[in-house]
Protein backbone atom coordinates (compact mmCIF):
# COMPACT_ATOMS: atom_id res chain seq x y z
CA UNK A 1 0.00 0.00 0.00
CA UNK A 2 2.73 2.15 1.28
CA UNK A 3 4.84 1.61 -2.11
CA UNK A 4 1.97 2.11 -4.01
CA UNK A 5 1.24 5.18 -2.59
CA UNK A 6 5.32 6.51 -3.17
CA UNK A 7 5.41 5.44 -6.51
CA UNK A 8 1.79 7.20 -7.22
CA UNK A 9 3.26 10.63 -5.72
CA UNK A 10 6.79 10.21 -7.48
CA UNK A 11 5.09 9.74 -11.24
CA UNK A 12 2.74 12.73 -10.22
CA UNK A 13 6.06 14.59 -8.99
CA UNK A 14 7.86 14.26 -12.77
CA UNK A 15 7.50 17.36 -14.18
CA UNK A 16 5.17 16.56 -17.16
CA UNK A 17 7.21 16.82 -20.98
CA UNK A 18 8.08 20.27 -21.34
CA UNK A 19 6.23 21.63 -23.58
CA UNK A 20 5.57 25.75 -24.36
CA UNK A 21 1.78 26.75 -25.04
CA UNK A 22 1.05 27.66 -28.94
CA UNK A 23 -0.16 31.24 -28.40
CA UNK A 24 -0.54 34.28 -30.82
CA UNK A 25 1.61 37.58 -30.50
CA UNK A 26 -1.06 39.51 -31.12
CA UNK A 27 -4.95 38.27 -31.15
CA UNK A 28 -6.35 41.39 -32.91
CA UNK A 29 -4.20 41.67 -35.63
CA UNK A 30 -5.91 43.47 -38.65
CA UNK A 31 -7.11 41.30 -41.53
CA UNK A 32 -4.61 40.91 -44.69
CA UNK A 33 -5.66 41.90 -48.01
CA UNK A 34 -9.64 42.60 -48.44
CA UNK A 35 -9.08 43.53 -51.78
CA UNK A 36 -5.89 42.87 -53.83
CA UNK A 37 -5.18 46.36 -54.54
CA UNK A 38 -6.21 50.07 -53.73
CA UNK A 39 -8.10 49.92 -56.81
CA UNK A 40 -10.72 47.41 -57.69
CA UNK A 41 -12.27 47.40 -61.29
CA UNK A 42 -13.14 51.34 -61.68
CA UNK A 43 -13.30 51.70 -57.65
CA UNK A 44 -11.37 52.68 -54.54
CA UNK A 45 -10.37 50.39 -51.87
CA UNK A 46 -10.59 50.47 -48.21
CA UNK A 47 -7.06 48.61 -48.54
CA UNK A 48 -4.03 50.49 -47.83
CA UNK A 49 -1.23 51.51 -48.33
CA UNK A 50 2.37 51.51 -45.75
CA UNK A 51 3.66 54.46 -44.60
CA UNK A 52 6.01 56.11 -47.20
CA UNK A 53 4.82 53.35 -49.97
CA UNK A 54 3.82 54.81 -53.71
CA UNK A 55 0.62 52.90 -55.28
CA UNK A 56 0.95 53.14 -59.19
CA UNK A 57 -1.91 52.00 -60.86
CA UNK A 58 -2.18 52.60 -65.21
CA UNK A 59 -5.83 52.04 -65.97
CA UNK A 60 -7.54 51.81 -69.52
CA UNK A 61 -11.18 51.50 -70.88
CA UNK A 62 -11.88 50.66 -74.23
CA UNK A 63 -14.70 51.05 -76.83
CA UNK A 64 -17.98 49.01 -76.70
CA UNK A 65 -17.83 45.05 -77.88
CA UNK A 66 -20.93 45.73 -80.09
CA UNK A 67 -18.39 47.28 -82.73
CA UNK A 68 -17.10 43.14 -83.05
CA UNK A 69 -14.24 42.33 -84.93
CA UNK A 70 -14.20 45.03 -87.45
CA UNK A 71 -13.32 47.07 -84.67
CA UNK A 72 -11.69 44.68 -82.74
CA UNK A 73 -14.19 44.68 -79.76
CA UNK A 74 -13.66 48.03 -79.06
CA UNK A 75 -9.63 48.27 -79.07
CA UNK A 76 -9.81 50.27 -82.10
CA UNK A 77 -12.07 53.23 -81.15
CA UNK A 78 -8.99 54.45 -78.66
CA UNK A 79 -8.58 53.43 -75.04
CA UNK A 80 -9.51 56.19 -71.94
CA UNK A 81 -6.50 56.11 -69.97
CA UNK A 82 -6.00 57.11 -66.20
CA UNK A 83 -2.29 57.09 -64.67
CA UNK A 84 -2.69 57.44 -61.03
CA UNK A 85 -0.50 57.96 -58.18
CA UNK A 86 -1.41 57.55 -54.22
CA UNK A 87 1.56 58.02 -51.28
CA UNK A 88 0.84 56.95 -47.83
CA UNK A 89 2.42 59.41 -45.86
CA UNK A 90 1.02 57.79 -42.78
CA UNK A 91 -0.40 54.43 -42.23
CA UNK A 92 -3.87 55.49 -42.30
CA UNK A 93 -3.30 58.40 -44.66
CA UNK A 94 -2.41 58.65 -48.38
CA UNK A 95 -2.75 61.51 -51.24
CA UNK A 96 -3.30 60.74 -54.71
CA UNK A 97 -2.79 62.01 -57.83
CA UNK A 98 -4.34 60.81 -61.41
CA UNK A 99 -5.32 62.18 -65.00
CA UNK A 100 -7.83 60.65 -67.57
CA UNK A 101 -7.17 61.32 -71.16
CA UNK A 102 -11.21 61.87 -71.40
CA UNK A 103 -11.48 65.54 -70.74
CA UNK A 104 -7.82 65.82 -70.27
CA UNK A 105 -9.46 65.51 -66.61
CA UNK A 106 -6.58 65.71 -63.12
CA UNK A 107 -7.96 64.68 -60.31
CA UNK A 108 -6.43 65.33 -56.54
CA UNK A 109 -8.14 62.87 -53.62
CA UNK A 110 -7.03 61.78 -50.11
CA UNK A 111 -7.94 58.71 -48.74
CA UNK A 112 -8.30 58.31 -44.86
CA UNK A 113 -8.90 54.87 -43.36
CA UNK A 114 -10.64 55.41 -39.93
CA UNK A 115 -11.37 51.83 -39.19
CA UNK A 116 -9.22 48.06 -39.55
CA UNK A 117 -11.08 44.97 -39.40
CA UNK A 118 -9.33 42.57 -37.64
CA UNK A 119 -8.70 38.78 -37.35
CA UNK A 120 -10.84 38.14 -34.17
CA UNK A 121 -13.67 40.44 -35.05
CA UNK A 122 -13.09 42.59 -32.52
CA UNK A 123 -13.47 45.40 -35.40
CA UNK A 124 -15.48 43.05 -37.97
CA UNK A 125 -15.32 45.83 -40.75
CA UNK A 126 -12.62 48.93 -42.81
CA UNK A 127 -14.11 51.43 -42.81
CA UNK A 128 -12.27 54.36 -45.40
CA UNK A 129 -13.39 58.03 -46.32
CA UNK A 130 -11.84 59.49 -49.74
CA UNK A 131 -12.30 63.10 -50.71
CA UNK A 132 -11.27 64.44 -54.31
CA UNK A 133 -11.32 67.69 -56.63
CA UNK A 134 -10.51 67.46 -60.27
CA UNK A 135 -10.19 69.83 -63.11
CA UNK A 136 -10.85 69.30 -67.32
CA UNK A 137 -8.13 70.67 -68.84
CA UNK A 138 -9.75 70.20 -72.36
CA UNK A 139 -8.66 72.67 -74.92
CA UNK A 140 -12.37 74.64 -75.59
CA UNK A 141 -10.99 77.69 -77.36
CA UNK A 142 -12.76 76.98 -80.37
CA UNK A 143 -15.86 78.14 -78.46
CA UNK A 144 -14.84 81.60 -78.47
CA UNK A 145 -16.86 83.32 -75.63
CA UNK A 146 -18.30 80.28 -73.97
CA UNK A 147 -14.97 78.68 -73.35
CA UNK A 148 -15.40 77.72 -69.73
CA UNK A 149 -13.03 79.37 -66.87
CA UNK A 150 -11.32 77.27 -64.66
CA UNK A 151 -13.86 77.30 -61.59
CA UNK A 152 -16.59 75.91 -64.06
CA UNK A 153 -14.40 73.15 -64.97
CA UNK A 154 -14.14 72.13 -61.70
CA UNK A 155 -16.14 68.54 -60.11
CA UNK A 156 -15.52 67.10 -57.02
CA UNK A 157 -16.11 63.80 -55.46
CA UNK A 158 -16.41 62.17 -52.13
CA UNK A 159 -17.51 58.45 -50.50
CA UNK A 160 -17.46 56.18 -47.34
CA UNK A 161 -15.96 53.36 -47.95
CA UNK A 162 -17.25 50.05 -45.62
CA UNK A 163 -15.91 46.42 -46.12
CA UNK A 164 -15.43 43.08 -44.79
CA UNK A 165 -13.69 40.50 -45.81
CA UNK A 166 -16.19 37.51 -44.78
CA UNK A 167 -14.20 34.74 -45.39
CA UNK A 168 -10.53 34.23 -47.10
CA UNK A 169 -12.59 33.98 -50.91
CA UNK A 170 -15.09 36.32 -50.48
CA UNK A 171 -14.92 39.96 -49.44
CA UNK A 172 -17.84 43.05 -50.19
CA UNK A 173 -17.76 46.52 -49.98
CA UNK A 174 -20.28 49.30 -50.24
CA UNK A 175 -19.39 52.59 -50.84
CA UNK A 176 -21.96 55.35 -51.02
CA UNK A 177 -20.96 58.17 -53.36
CA UNK A 178 -21.41 61.67 -54.25
CA UNK A 179 -19.76 63.58 -56.98
CA UNK A 180 -20.56 67.40 -57.57
CA UNK A 181 -19.60 69.35 -61.11
CA UNK A 182 -19.56 72.81 -60.64
CA UNK A 183 -20.94 73.16 -64.16
CA UNK A 184 -22.51 70.07 -66.41
CA UNK A 185 -21.81 72.04 -69.12
CA UNK A 186 -22.61 69.56 -72.55
CA UNK A 187 -19.53 69.90 -74.06
CA UNK A 188 -17.86 67.49 -71.49
CA UNK A 189 -18.29 63.94 -72.05
CA UNK A 190 -20.72 63.67 -69.59
CA UNK A 191 -24.45 62.24 -70.07
CA UNK A 192 -26.23 63.79 -67.02
CA UNK A 193 -27.03 67.58 -66.78
CA UNK A 194 -27.24 68.16 -63.12
CA UNK A 195 -24.79 69.27 -60.83
CA UNK A 196 -24.97 66.68 -58.14
CA UNK A 197 -24.67 62.61 -58.19
CA UNK A 198 -25.52 60.40 -55.87
CA UNK A 199 -24.97 56.81 -56.06
CA UNK A 200 -23.72 53.70 -54.06
CA UNK A 201 -20.33 51.48 -55.13
CA UNK A 202 -20.81 47.92 -54.36
CA UNK A 203 -17.69 46.34 -55.15
CA UNK A 204 -17.41 42.40 -54.30
CA UNK A 205 -14.31 39.54 -54.63
CA UNK A 206 -14.51 35.86 -54.86
CA UNK A 207 -11.21 33.95 -54.71
CA UNK A 208 -10.65 31.60 -57.34
CA UNK A 209 -7.44 30.57 -56.44
CA UNK A 210 -4.38 31.67 -54.50
CA UNK A 211 -3.42 34.00 -56.55
CA UNK A 212 -6.96 35.22 -58.31
CA UNK A 213 -9.88 36.44 -57.59
CA UNK A 214 -13.40 37.05 -59.52
CA UNK A 215 -14.05 40.58 -59.69
CA UNK A 216 -17.55 42.57 -59.43
CA UNK A 217 -18.84 45.92 -59.39
CA UNK A 218 -22.40 47.35 -59.34
CA UNK A 219 -22.69 51.54 -59.25
CA UNK A 220 -26.92 52.06 -58.94
CA UNK A 221 -27.31 55.73 -58.99
CA UNK A 222 -29.56 57.55 -56.71
CA UNK A 223 -30.36 61.17 -57.77
CA UNK A 224 -31.06 60.70 -61.58
CA UNK A 225 -32.16 58.46 -64.53
CA UNK A 226 -28.51 57.35 -66.45
CA UNK A 227 -28.02 53.62 -66.56
CA UNK A 228 -26.48 52.19 -63.73
CA UNK A 229 -22.71 51.13 -63.84
CA UNK A 230 -21.92 46.89 -64.21
CA UNK A 231 -18.27 45.60 -64.19
CA UNK A 232 -17.10 42.14 -64.27
CA UNK A 233 -13.97 40.65 -64.44
CA UNK A 234 -10.63 38.94 -62.95
CA UNK A 235 -7.61 39.80 -60.65
CA UNK A 236 -4.25 38.38 -61.15
CA UNK A 237 -2.06 38.77 -58.46
CA UNK A 238 2.04 38.16 -60.26
CA UNK A 239 5.01 38.48 -58.98
CA UNK A 240 4.26 42.37 -56.76
CA UNK A 241 1.79 43.32 -59.60
CA UNK A 242 -2.10 43.44 -59.54
CA UNK A 243 -3.48 42.77 -62.99
CA UNK A 244 -7.29 43.63 -63.43
CA UNK A 245 -8.83 42.26 -66.53
CA UNK A 246 -12.95 43.36 -66.58
CA UNK A 247 -15.90 43.97 -68.79
CA UNK A 248 -17.26 47.44 -67.56
CA UNK A 249 -20.65 49.63 -68.88
CA UNK A 250 -18.27 52.99 -68.61
CA UNK A 251 -15.14 54.40 -70.13
CA UNK A 252 -15.15 56.33 -66.89
CA UNK A 253 -12.42 56.18 -64.37
CA UNK A 254 -12.34 58.69 -62.08
CA UNK A 255 -15.12 58.82 -59.15
CA UNK A 256 -17.13 62.45 -60.53
CA UNK A 257 -16.99 60.70 -64.26
CA UNK A 258 -18.59 57.28 -62.95
CA UNK A 259 -21.19 58.98 -61.42
CA UNK A 260 -22.01 61.72 -64.41
CA UNK A 261 -20.52 59.96 -67.36
CA UNK A 262 -23.70 57.47 -68.38
CA UNK A 263 -23.30 53.83 -69.04
CA UNK A 264 -23.98 51.47 -72.03
CA UNK A 265 -26.38 48.46 -71.91
CA UNK A 266 -24.90 45.33 -70.17
CA UNK A 267 -23.43 42.87 -72.57
CA UNK A 268 -23.33 44.42 -75.95
CA UNK A 269 -21.76 47.82 -74.67
CA UNK A 270 -19.25 46.33 -72.53
CA UNK A 271 -16.61 47.83 -72.76
CA UNK A 272 -13.10 45.56 -72.11
CA UNK A 273 -10.87 47.43 -69.48
CA UNK A 274 -7.25 46.42 -68.03
CA UNK A 275 -5.64 47.81 -65.13
CA UNK A 276 -2.06 47.49 -63.66
CA UNK A 277 -1.27 48.36 -59.56
CA UNK A 278 2.26 48.02 -59.10
CA UNK A 279 3.22 49.44 -55.49
CA UNK A 280 7.12 50.80 -54.71
CA UNK A 281 8.47 51.36 -51.45
CA UNK A 282 10.57 54.51 -50.57
CA UNK A 283 12.32 55.29 -47.27
CA UNK A 284 13.91 51.88 -47.05
CA UNK A 285 16.70 51.45 -45.65
CA UNK A 286 19.33 49.79 -47.61
CA UNK A 287 21.94 47.33 -45.97
CA UNK B 1 3.97 6.91 11.92
CA UNK B 2 7.61 6.04 11.27
CA UNK B 3 6.24 5.20 7.63
CA UNK B 4 4.46 8.50 6.81
CA UNK B 5 7.33 10.54 8.28
CA UNK B 6 10.01 8.62 5.48
CA UNK B 7 7.35 9.27 2.82
CA UNK B 8 7.85 12.98 3.51
CA UNK B 9 11.18 12.86 3.71
CA UNK B 10 11.62 11.01 0.89
CA UNK B 11 9.30 13.83 -0.95
CA UNK B 12 11.26 16.70 0.25
CA UNK B 13 14.64 15.07 -0.86
CA UNK B 14 12.65 14.67 -4.12
CA UNK B 15 11.48 17.73 -4.52
CA UNK B 16 14.69 19.57 -3.56
CA UNK B 17 17.13 17.54 -6.22
CA UNK B 18 14.11 18.58 -8.46
CA UNK B 19 15.32 22.64 -8.03
CA UNK B 20 18.59 21.89 -8.01
CA UNK B 21 18.84 20.74 -10.73
CA UNK B 22 15.93 21.86 -12.84
CA UNK B 23 18.21 23.13 -16.31
CA UNK B 24 15.12 24.69 -17.77
CA UNK B 25 16.37 27.57 -19.74
CA UNK B 26 13.09 29.69 -21.19
CA UNK B 27 12.86 32.66 -23.95
CA UNK B 28 9.64 34.52 -25.35
CA UNK B 29 12.06 37.28 -27.57
CA UNK B 30 14.59 35.42 -29.37
CA UNK B 31 15.57 36.48 -32.90
CA UNK B 32 14.64 34.54 -36.07
CA UNK B 33 15.94 35.52 -39.65
CA UNK B 34 15.11 33.62 -42.63
CA UNK B 35 17.20 34.42 -45.76
CA UNK B 36 15.77 34.13 -49.14
CA UNK B 37 18.41 34.13 -52.37
CA UNK B 38 16.68 34.06 -55.77
CA UNK B 39 18.32 35.24 -58.83
CA UNK B 40 16.56 38.64 -59.40
CA UNK B 41 15.66 39.08 -55.34
CA UNK B 42 17.60 38.56 -52.16
CA UNK B 43 15.76 39.41 -49.24
CA UNK B 44 15.39 38.23 -45.41
CA UNK B 45 12.42 38.14 -42.87
CA UNK B 46 12.75 39.04 -39.13
CA UNK B 47 11.00 38.64 -35.98
CA UNK B 48 11.81 39.09 -32.73
CA UNK B 49 9.12 37.07 -30.82
CA UNK B 50 10.56 33.30 -30.96
CA UNK B 51 9.62 31.47 -27.93
CA UNK B 52 11.96 28.60 -26.95
CA UNK B 53 12.38 25.96 -23.86
CA UNK B 54 15.63 24.28 -23.60
CA UNK B 55 15.72 21.34 -20.80
CA UNK B 56 19.05 20.55 -20.40
CA UNK B 57 18.49 17.90 -18.02
CA UNK B 58 16.20 16.03 -20.30
CA UNK B 59 18.11 17.22 -23.19
CA UNK B 60 14.35 18.69 -24.53
CA UNK B 61 14.06 21.48 -27.06
CA UNK B 62 10.56 23.53 -27.97
CA UNK B 63 10.65 26.58 -30.03
CA UNK B 64 8.16 27.84 -31.76
CA UNK B 65 7.02 31.59 -33.42
CA UNK B 66 4.25 33.00 -34.80
CA UNK B 67 4.61 33.73 -38.20
CA UNK B 68 2.48 36.84 -38.31
CA UNK B 69 4.98 38.65 -36.70
CA UNK B 70 7.93 37.61 -39.63
CA UNK B 71 8.60 41.09 -41.42
CA UNK B 72 10.60 41.63 -44.70
CA UNK B 73 10.45 45.36 -44.70
CA UNK B 74 8.28 45.63 -47.44
CA UNK B 75 4.88 45.90 -45.78
CA UNK B 76 2.62 44.47 -49.03
CA UNK B 77 5.36 41.48 -49.30
CA UNK B 78 4.35 40.52 -45.75
CA UNK B 79 1.01 40.30 -46.11
CA UNK B 80 1.45 38.19 -49.96
CA UNK B 81 3.90 36.08 -47.54
CA UNK B 82 1.23 35.52 -45.34
CA UNK B 83 -2.06 35.02 -47.46
CA UNK B 84 -0.64 32.96 -50.24
CA UNK B 85 2.43 31.46 -49.28
CA UNK B 86 2.77 30.38 -45.31
CA UNK B 87 -0.92 30.54 -45.23
CA UNK B 88 -0.58 31.97 -41.50
CA UNK B 89 -4.98 32.33 -40.57
CA UNK B 90 -4.67 27.87 -40.80
CA UNK B 91 -1.53 27.85 -39.35
CA UNK B 92 -0.42 30.30 -37.62
CA UNK B 93 2.96 28.22 -36.14
CA UNK B 94 6.08 27.55 -37.08
CA UNK B 95 7.71 25.08 -34.19
CA UNK B 96 10.39 22.58 -33.50
CA UNK B 97 10.01 20.19 -30.88
CA UNK B 98 13.33 17.52 -30.08
CA UNK B 99 16.07 16.38 -28.27
CA UNK B 100 19.77 17.74 -28.28
CA UNK B 101 22.03 14.14 -29.06
CA UNK B 102 24.67 15.95 -26.60
CA UNK B 103 24.48 15.80 -22.94
CA UNK B 104 25.72 19.58 -22.06
CA UNK B 105 27.44 20.12 -18.92
CA UNK B 106 28.97 23.54 -19.49
CA UNK B 107 29.95 26.11 -16.77
CA UNK B 108 29.58 30.09 -17.01
CA UNK B 109 31.78 31.25 -20.19
CA UNK B 110 31.59 27.81 -22.02
CA UNK B 111 30.39 26.81 -24.78
CA UNK B 112 29.66 23.86 -26.90
CA UNK B 113 28.80 22.58 -30.50
CA UNK B 114 25.34 20.33 -30.33
CA UNK B 115 23.17 18.71 -32.66
CA UNK B 116 19.36 18.97 -32.06
CA UNK B 117 17.32 15.95 -33.85
CA UNK B 118 13.21 16.45 -33.59
CA UNK B 119 10.38 17.71 -35.74
CA UNK B 120 9.90 21.19 -37.55
CA UNK B 121 6.79 21.98 -38.49
CA UNK B 122 5.75 24.88 -40.90
CA UNK B 123 2.28 25.68 -43.35
CA UNK B 124 0.98 22.37 -41.08
CA UNK B 125 3.64 19.81 -42.73
CA UNK B 126 5.60 18.17 -40.14
CA UNK B 127 9.20 17.03 -40.78
CA UNK B 128 12.34 15.10 -39.01
CA UNK B 129 15.16 17.44 -39.48
CA UNK B 130 18.44 17.89 -37.94
CA UNK B 131 19.97 21.28 -36.47
CA UNK B 132 23.53 22.02 -35.63
CA UNK B 133 23.90 24.61 -33.47
CA UNK B 134 25.87 25.96 -30.50
CA UNK B 135 25.10 26.53 -26.59
CA UNK B 136 27.00 28.86 -24.50
CA UNK B 137 26.46 29.61 -20.85
CA UNK B 138 26.56 33.23 -20.61
CA UNK B 139 26.06 33.57 -16.41
CA UNK B 140 24.91 30.84 -13.95
CA UNK B 141 21.40 31.39 -15.31
CA UNK B 142 21.31 32.42 -18.58
CA UNK B 143 22.59 30.58 -22.21
CA UNK B 144 22.62 31.62 -25.44
CA UNK B 145 21.84 29.44 -28.81
CA UNK B 146 22.91 29.93 -31.89
CA UNK B 147 21.85 27.56 -34.67
CA UNK B 148 21.12 27.64 -38.63
CA UNK B 149 19.14 25.70 -40.81
CA UNK B 150 18.17 25.14 -44.29
CA UNK B 151 14.70 24.08 -45.77
CA UNK B 152 13.34 23.77 -49.56
CA UNK B 153 9.66 25.53 -49.85
CA UNK B 154 8.50 22.13 -51.42
CA UNK B 155 9.08 20.25 -48.78
CA UNK B 156 6.74 22.12 -46.58
CA UNK B 157 3.83 22.13 -49.92
CA UNK B 158 4.65 25.66 -50.18
CA UNK B 159 4.40 26.51 -53.80
CA UNK B 160 6.40 29.49 -55.61
CA UNK B 161 4.31 30.08 -59.17
CA UNK B 162 6.70 30.30 -62.01
CA UNK B 163 6.51 34.08 -62.30
CA UNK B 164 7.27 34.46 -59.29
CA UNK B 165 10.56 32.17 -59.42
CA UNK B 166 13.14 34.56 -59.98
CA UNK B 167 12.23 36.71 -56.34
CA UNK B 168 10.93 33.87 -54.48
CA UNK B 169 13.81 31.41 -53.60
CA UNK B 170 13.16 27.36 -53.23
CA UNK B 171 15.84 26.81 -50.35
CA UNK B 172 15.67 29.37 -47.45
CA UNK B 173 18.06 29.90 -44.84
CA UNK B 174 16.87 29.95 -41.42
CA UNK B 175 19.17 31.37 -38.90
CA UNK B 176 18.19 31.59 -35.06
CA UNK B 177 19.76 33.46 -31.78
CA UNK B 178 18.31 33.18 -28.52
CA UNK B 179 19.08 34.35 -24.76
CA UNK B 180 17.62 31.72 -22.55
CA UNK B 181 16.81 32.48 -18.79
CA UNK B 182 16.19 29.92 -16.25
Amino acid sequence: MKVRFILIMFFLSQPIMAQLERKLDNETQEVDLIFHAPRHINLLTVEPLDKKTLHFAIMHTFGPLNGGVQNLFGLDNGANIQFSFEYALGEDFSLGASRSSRDKFYNLYGRYHLLKQTQDDAMPISLSMMGGAGVNTSDYTFLQNENPSFSERTSFAAQLMLARKFSDKLSVQVSPMMAYFTDPNPIFFIEGDQNLYLAVGLSGKYKITGRSSLTFQYIPNLNNDLRNNVGVGIDVEAGGHVFQMYFVTSQALNEQYLLAAGNGRIGEEFRIGFNVNRVFATGRKRK
Amino acid sequence: MKNLIVFFLFLFVLTISREAFAQVYKTEGGNVEFLSKAPLNEFTGKSEKLNGLIDLEKNDLDFFIDLNTLKTGIGLRDRHMRENYLETKKYPFAEFVGKIKEKVTIKPGESKDVTAVGKFKIHGIEKEISVPGRITATSNNEIKLEASFKILLSDYKIEIPKVVFYELAEEQTVSISAILKK
